[in-house]
């Protein structure tokens, strides 16, 4: 407070007088009111130039906003490769939008300017040289997904704010400044408001320190927005700077104190650093979408900004605005079958104007019409089903539609290229409807181009294709499918997520490529990176070095016995595809090796796997053993031995012990005794080892079938483990017995049932199926129990 | 006045701050209210208000959801009736008194749902001794709360209506559709035109509406607010301390509140409510209700306990073993959770705050 304790006025800190040289304008990003007062403001000052906070590196590009083809919301794409290390050692790419919708008020700035012949320039930094000067884990280097340059939480979060809230009784800050700023400011002169916008920034900024500042970037952005306008003064008579609230306390004490410090930019090569024009949708410039980028429910006040522009008095425009949603509202509902009667909407309607006549509100905004759809449309307790209509305005108030880009010279180089992809492969992309498309992957080079290209879009989450048929590799399904089956549609998520991942790359390929490279580099579980690999193979990528050594190092640190495994079986699988996909795809042998090493001294350890990795644990045993018998011979003595070490350990899950001598037997039909004497020591044990015995058949048969049919010694145990128990145990081993069967062809279910009908001297086909019963006895025996039925009730009778 | 009965109706409790109010009152007010819809707000969430005699605090009575209050308000100036839904002990009765009382002047126009209730009980029945002498006419009949409240322009309260039958509650749809009520023994004389200023203030807890789920043509009629138990430990204490106060005077308990004990309550009633710990532990809700009103009953309790029976200091014994009283009433399994409660959450506190959650713990054992 001790900057301004001192002064009764918030003119005498900073004055705002038409009459000077200079005028700094203070601005909420996306606020309707503040874009209504600037354009007065410029109409009434007539400046020479107008500067803007903004990334200067994105001067060339105005022309293309301001454009009368370019529809809102649209977004400048700031980009920058810390290949010099700048920034960090990490070498990192960096991006951040500047959202524009139309209750922007460097749009509106913009756009008055061009109308009114006055020159318009961005007067901030480079976004690398912001990023230069921020400090790790603040401002645009914070820890965020998404990074937005309008970034208000400042102006939002600060103690200020929370004690306003408590002051004036109200729930958020959101209220607060919608209550006092948007609706009130309507009614104001623009110094009145000006003014206020002042007080308000300026004790906002009261709880930051000079090392926040620093940290963050804000002084070194102020210092050279400062050099900019103490420029741009030396040419013109009248210089009117459009700047975020937040700096105008710290650009006006600069710029009178001429305190001003001499800056120098680095050098960067155009391939690091850029700038082009997105579009940009009304759903991403929601302050609540994740990042405090300005105003919430962007779509409604941009109604109101449209209404304020085409009228010459103000008043009402909240309220018919407010009315319109509400309407908007009540129609939403009755599409979603929630019902909403037109009385219902009178009563929100008077509930409304009388919230804010008890607020003291000139007019009605967006939360006293939340509070009458929570009044009269909810009708019983408020749960999440039943405060729809809350939601369904909340989705009409944000919006949901996506600008457009006039100026097609300017476009993301992603964007470009999938475009040019998509002629190429002559896909429809401007239809409405999802179109359907299937390739032959194997029969045209087109074909598998095409697929991969499906792929490519799929693994940048573009939401633009969906296979709906075809061969899964990850799961394993549908190897044999010669064709894919895709639906694509290019929906507004397309071209944000591609233009997301133009600091990827500028081509499709590359962006995957990058994304690939970088997922792998974050990696550390062996199924995960195996599962991009699959992908790398299915969008047709090859392996750098780099990434291949990336790989081993994952596998060779993950000491998951089951993560290694799943990956070993999506390399086999690789592995088998190369030729049938005609890829070259080393990696693939490589890591199966690698994993071949680790689990093979990790099996014997997995005797007494968890119940819930059983199945599991048997899949990469089989996997193992497909991979010694096809390729990897080198291995096979270890694998046995490791085999058999699992058989000597003493707590065996007898599933994994079956499996475990199945395939000890299909190497060698020699160690057949060892898998009777196994099952001969479960017959000998108690009730409870006797069970496990149907565990170890179910293991057994479906490593080794063949072992049922080379004599009747497992028949005969099968038969004993069967009829020494009671009731209640054979219906306990009963679904392990049905899968130790499952696994036979029909020919050995045959042989198998031969076998046994000969050991009870019957006819295996007796066995097998049950004898037709004749039908006319079937029906004789009918009429007799309907007699049966007569004579008894006729003896009932008294 | 106040003194002589236990629980006074609110226009008596706080004749002082509606009068004061009322004296200042210069907002536009609905037909036959007594106070504004600012003074009605002011009267309920507290503020300063300037009188002949100086600034006088208005005392916040109700607290949570002040847009909640607000809407409330301008409910009831329409033509809507208010239905305040929401779990056992979050209020609601308070805050239909409250707008009784401040927008009609009395709180105590009211039918109690039960199973029992008739449409007698809530629109009008007979003086039969009168009836037999003089035959139907006004004299021989009983005005019930919702009559009264149409004949004077008041509010007419309705308490736990989802606990009457069906049939019952849809009696009320026809009056507040066309805000008459027609006795029909009366002939020419029996149309009773609602006068301004009538509506009717609903209550229902949530656990209860599977009892006599209202009609849907009888819930097109009203406004539903649903009143939340207080999120905020901080603002749970005070009302605890608060409300314990109020107790104590009116029970002539003449002892400090123990303001450490009331926020170790307040604390152990949010967590368990929210089913996680401040430190971010989870928990087994029990399924007692676990309303800030229990939390002041079992604080209460303790209170009088340690005035009666002991020195005067709150016994965190005591305190412990009226939780129990109060969680462990429907379902055993709830005497587990708090038991575990205490393992998990109470230790912990114990371990990182040491001081009155250590005394806290050795308490666990009276848990049985």
């Amino acid at each position: 407070m001790d900057r301004i304790s001192g002064y009764s006025q918030v003119s005498e800190i900073i004055p705002f007088d038409y009459s000077q040289p200079f005028l700094l304008f203070p601005v909420r990003h996306h606020s309707p009111v503040c874009s209504w007062q600037l354009i007065r403001a410029i109409k009434e000052y007539q400046p020479d130039v107008i500067l803007i906070e903004g990334p200067e590196n994105a001067n060339d590009m105005i022309g293309v906003l301001t454009d009368e083809r370019t529809k809102l919301p649209a977004a400048f794409y700031y980009y920058y490769k810390d290949r010099k290390k700048f920034i960090s050692d990490e070498a990192e790419d960096y991006k951040c939008y500047y959202p524009f919708i139309y209750t922007s008020p460097e749009y509106n700035a913009l756009k008055t300017a061009a109308a009114m012949g006055i020159e318009a320039r961005f007067i901030d930094l480079p976004y690398s040289e912001i990023l230069i000067t921020t400090a790790e884990n603040k401002g645009l280097r914070s820890n965020k997904d998404k990074h937005s340059y309008t970034d208000d939480s400042r102006l939002i979060y600060s103690k200020f704010c929370k004690k306003l809230c408590e002051k004036t009784d109200l729930r958020t800050f959101e209220e607060f400044w919608e209550k006092y700023f948007e609706i009130e400011g309507l009614r104001l002169s623009v110094q009145d408001f000006v003014q206020q916008m002042y007080t308000y920034c300026i004790i906002s900024r009261n709880d930051e320190t000079e090392d926040d500042l620093a940290a963050d970037g804000t002084l070194a952005r102020e210092n050279h927005m400062a050099l900019r306008i103490k420029e741009a003064l030396k040419d013109n008579k009248k210089v009117l700077a459009v700047t975020g609230g937040f700096h105008s306390l710290g650009l006006y004490e600069l710029l009178k104190s001429d305190n001003i410090q001499k800056e120098k930019l680095h050098k960067l090569s155009q391939k690091d650093e850029g700038c082009f024009p997105v579009a940009y949708s009304y759903e991403a410039a929601d302050a609540l979408s994740g990042y405090a980028s300005g105003i919430q429910r962007p779509y409604f006040y941009d109604c109101v900004m449209n209404k304020l522009i085409h009228c010459d008095d103000p008043a009402g425009v909240y309220s018919d605005t407010v009315l319109d949603l509400l309407i908007g509202t009540v129609r939403a509902c009755d599409k979603h079958d929630i019902p909403v009667s037109m009385a219902d909407a009178s009563a929100a309607q008077s509930m409304m104007s009388g919230l804010a006549a008890l607020r003291g509100c000139h007019e009605c905004g967006l939360y006293e019409l939340e509070d009458a759809i929570t009044s009269s449309f909810i009708k019983g307790e408020k749960t999440i089903s039943s405060a729809l209509p809350i939601d369904i305005m909340h989705k009409l108030a944000t919006g949901d539609k996506t600008g457009h880009i006039g100026d097609i010279n300017h476009v993301s180089p992603l964007i470009a290229d999938f475009e040019e992809q998509c002629k190429r492969f002559r896909l429809k992309i401007k239809t409405v409807t999802p179109n359907k498309t299937e390739v032959s992957l194997f029969t045209t080079a087109n074909g598998m181009e095409l697929s991969r290209f499906f792929h490519r879009m799929v693994f940048l989450g573009t939401d633009f294709a969906q296979r709906t048929k075809g061969p899964d590799l990850h799961r394993r399904k549908d190897r044999s499918r010669v064709r894919e089956e895709w639906v694509y549609k290019k929906v507004p998520a397309t071209d944000v997520a591609l233009i997301d991942h133009t600091a990827d790359g500028f081509t499709i390929e590359e962006a995957c490529r990058t994304c690939a490279s970088r997922t792998l580099r974050h990696e550390k579980h062996c199924d995960v990176a195996a599962h991009i690999l699959v992908d790398c193979f299915q969008m047709g990528l090859e392996l750098s070095d780099d990434d291949k050594a990336c790989a081993e190092n994952i596998l060779n640190s993950d000491g998951d016995f089951f993560s290694v495994g799943r990956g070993l079986r999506h390399f086999i699988t690789l592995m088998e595809l190369q030729q049938l996909y005609n890829t070259e795809f080393s990696a693939a042998e490589n890591c199966a090796k690698r994993c071949m090493t680790r689990i093979i001294t990790a099996l014997p350890d997995m005797a007494s796997v968890k119940d819930d990795h059983i199945a599991e644990c048997a899949a990469i045993m089989y996997a193992m053993q497909k991979a010694v018998t096809d390729g990897f011979r080198e291995y096979r003595q270890d694998y046995e031995n490791a085999l058999l070490s699992l058989c000597g350990k003493s707590d065996k899950d007898p599933f994994v012990y079956g499996t475990a001598l199945g395939i000890l037997y299909a190497f060698d039909p020699h160690r057949r005794k060892l898998a009777e004497q196994a099952m001969s020591s479960y017959l000998k044990g108690d009730r409870n080892v006797q069970i496990q015995g149907a565990e170890f058949l179910h293991g057994l048969f479906n490593a080794a079938r063949d072992i049922i049919m080379t004599d009747d010694s497992f028949i005969r145990m099968t038969d004993t483990l069967i009829c020494g128990l009671d009731y209640d145990d054979f219906i306990e081993i009963l679904p392990s017995m049905k899968l130790a069967f499952s696994c036979f062809t029909p020919y050995e279910i045959q042989q198998t049932a031969t076998a046994v009908a000969k050991l009870y001297d019957a006819d295996s086909a007796e066995l097998l199926v049950e004898k037709p019963i004749n039908e006319r006895l079937y029906s004789f025996g009918g009429e007799i129990d309907k007699e049966i039925v007569k004579l008894l009730s006729e003896e009932e009778k008294p | 006045m106040t003194n002589e009965y236990i629980k006074p109706p609110v226009e008596i409790r706080y004749k002082n701050e509606l009068d004061a109010l009322k004296s200042v009152d210069i907002g536009k007010k609905p037909e036959n209210w007594v106070l504004s819809p600012k003074a009605v707000r002011t009267f309920i969430l507290g503020g300063i208000i300037k009188t002949a005699d100086g600034k006088m605090q208005i005392k916040r009575k109700f607290y949570g959801n002040d847009a909640l209050v607000e809407r409330c308000i301008i409910t009831l100036a329409g033509n809507r009736g208010l239905m305040l839904v929401g779990e056992p002990g979050t209020a609601k009765t308070m805050l239909s008194e409250l707008l009784s009382a401040a927008c009609c002047g009395i709180s105590t126009n009211t039918v109690q749902g039960t199973a029992g209730t008739t449409e007698d009980m809530i629109k009008y029945s007979w003086n039969y001794a009168m009836l037999l002498s003089k035959g139907p006419c006004r004299e021989a009949l009983v005005s019930a709360p919702l009559l009264i409240g149409m004949e004077q322009g008041i509010f007419a309260r309705f308490e736990e209506i989802t606990r009457t039958p069906a049939e019952i509650q849809d009696s009320l749809i026809s009056v507040m559709s066309d805000q008459i009520l027609n006795i029909p023994e009366l002939e020419n004389e029996g149309l009773v035109f609602a006068k301004q200023g009538f509506n009717i203030i609903g209550t229902a807890n949530t656990r209860d509406k599977g009892v006599n789920e209202m009609s849907g043509a009888l819930k097109r009629r009203f406004n539903f607010e649903t009143v939340e138990p207080v999120r905020d430990v901080r603002l749970e204490k005070e009302i605890i301390i608060r409300e314990a106060q109020d107790l104590a005077k009116t029970g002539h308990i003449d002892q400090p509140i123990d303001t450490d004990a009331a926020e170790l309550l307040a604390v152990t009633y949010h967590e368990l409510r929210e089913g996680v710990t401040s430190e971010g532990t989870k928990l087994e809700k029990p399924n007692a209700v676990m309303s800030t009103a229990e939390a002041v009953s079992v604080f209460y309790q303790t209170m009088s306990s340690a005035y009666y029976y002991g020195d005067g200091k709150t016994d965190l014994k005591e305190l412990t073993q009226n939780l129990l009283g109060a969680v462990c009433k429907e379902n055993k399994d709830d005497l587990e959770k708090l038991k575990s409660y205490f393992r998990i959450a109470v230790k912990e506190k114990s371990a990182s705050e040491g001081g009155i959650w250590t005394e806290y713990l050795d308490t666990a054992k009276y848990l049985k």
